[in-house]
């Protein structure tokens, strides 16, 4: 009997895709964005707004995770941009190999952008630990899932850079404690944002477009910065 | 449920490990799994069985090392009595915000090997 020492990381094959993605999202100067949320919280539909807010001034594009159908893909394309469904037969969530995949069959009109969105598989769970080359984690919660998701869902919350609460626009009729939401999350990422969205009004979309604005500014800065030594 | 896609990889993880070391089975592969990894220890043993069932490995076993989180207070430090799950807010000694660290492990660490004798002897024998 020999016992012999591994020590070695359960998702290093996806952790290397992504760092090649990563790569060449660095190269492009590409905003990647992985968007997370219980099925229902308004991945889609924050989307369809922020695309409508951005696309005059900058190249989109997504990619779509689901299940079964082209239904997300086809709403995002409704809105002009370039997307992608990506369709995993049955598996939760998203892995950097067939974002990979995804990416080299659509070409440059998916590679040659400002901001690509990734929109997850509907689950809080399963693509917490996968790493898709992003630059963060968004996580949504709606006002209608009750305020103990993020004490319930820990390891999503601990990982997003940022929360996004939406559909503010039905706090009056149910009863969410945003107070409370606010709490666990300052608990589980002391470092990250918290926006609160109603796509339907628009209310609060400003600060969620200037947050991307502001971290594709960054990104750009930090090629530049990077182009500049080489 | 990805704990089945996770059972694969760690099984292709630990063959990767003993393999040049000649025929033989694997008795035990021991993995950490944090609290943080959105992964369900019960369900990942149970997936195991599943992911090694018709191979050589068909009686290993997974031995999970649950990595619990740590929650801090800048004052008092590590708020040791928290039970797994349950999360807390503030620190209940003196009300100061707490913070998560740790806890998202999700590593193979240990694989226990057992060679086949027979065939050793067998080679041995060849080799004479």
């Amino acid at each position: 009997m020999t016992d012999i020492d591994v020590r070695q990381k359960v998702l290093a094959a996806n952790a290397a895709a992504a760092a090649t993605l990563r790569e060449s999202f660095g190269r492009s100067g590409t905003l990647v964005v992985n968007l997370i949320s219980s099925p229902g919280s308004g991945k889609t539909t924050l989307l369809e707004k922020t695309v409508a807010a951005l696309k005059d001034t900058l190249r989109l594009g997504g990619l779509e995770g689901d299940i079964a159908t082209e239904r997300d893909a086809e709403r995002l394309r409704k809105t002009g941009i370039p997307a992608r469904q990506i369709l995993t037969g049955g598996a939760c969530h998203l892995d950097a190999r067939q974002v990979d995949r995804a990416l080299a069959e659509e070409g440059p009109r998916l590679q040659d952008l400002d901001i690509l969105f990734i929109e997850n598989v509907g689950n809080l769970i399963c693509p917490t630990g996968y790493d898709l080359g992003e630059d963060f984690k968004v996580v949504l919660l709606s006002v209608t899932e009750g305020e103990d998701k993020p004490f319930k869902y820990p390891a999503i919350f601990s990982k997003a850079a940022v929360t996004v609460v939406t559909k503010t626009d039905l706090l009056p009729y149910v009863t969410f404690d945003l107070a409370a939401v606010k709490e666990q999350v300052a608990t589980l990422a002391p470092e990250g944002r918290l926006v609160e969205v109603s796509a339907t009004t628009g209310a609060g979309m400003d600060a969620w477009i200037s947050l991307l604005t502001d971290a594709l500014a960054k990104k750009r800065a930090a090629v530049y910065a990077a182009e500049g030594v080489s | 449920m990805h704990e089945m896609g996770l059972a694969v990889e760690i099984h292709r993880l630990a063959r990767e490990a003993v393999a040049g070391r000649g025929p033989g089975r694997i008795e035990i592969v021991r993995v950490a799994v944090g609290e943080l990894s959105a992964v369900e220890p019960d369900l990942l043993e149970f997936a195991w069985e599943a992911a090694v069932a018709g191979t050589e490995d068909a009686a290993s076993k997974l031995e999970v090392d649950y990595r619990p989180a740590r929650q801090t207070c800048r004052v008092c430090g590590e708020i040791a009595d928290r039970a797994p799950g349950s999360w807390l807010r503030l620190c209940p000694r003196c009300g100061d915000a707490l913070a998560v660290s740790g806890g998202d492990d999700l590593d193979v660490l240990q694989v226990v090997f057992e060679e086949d004798e027979s065939e050793n002897r067998t080679a041995e024998g060849a080799a004479r």
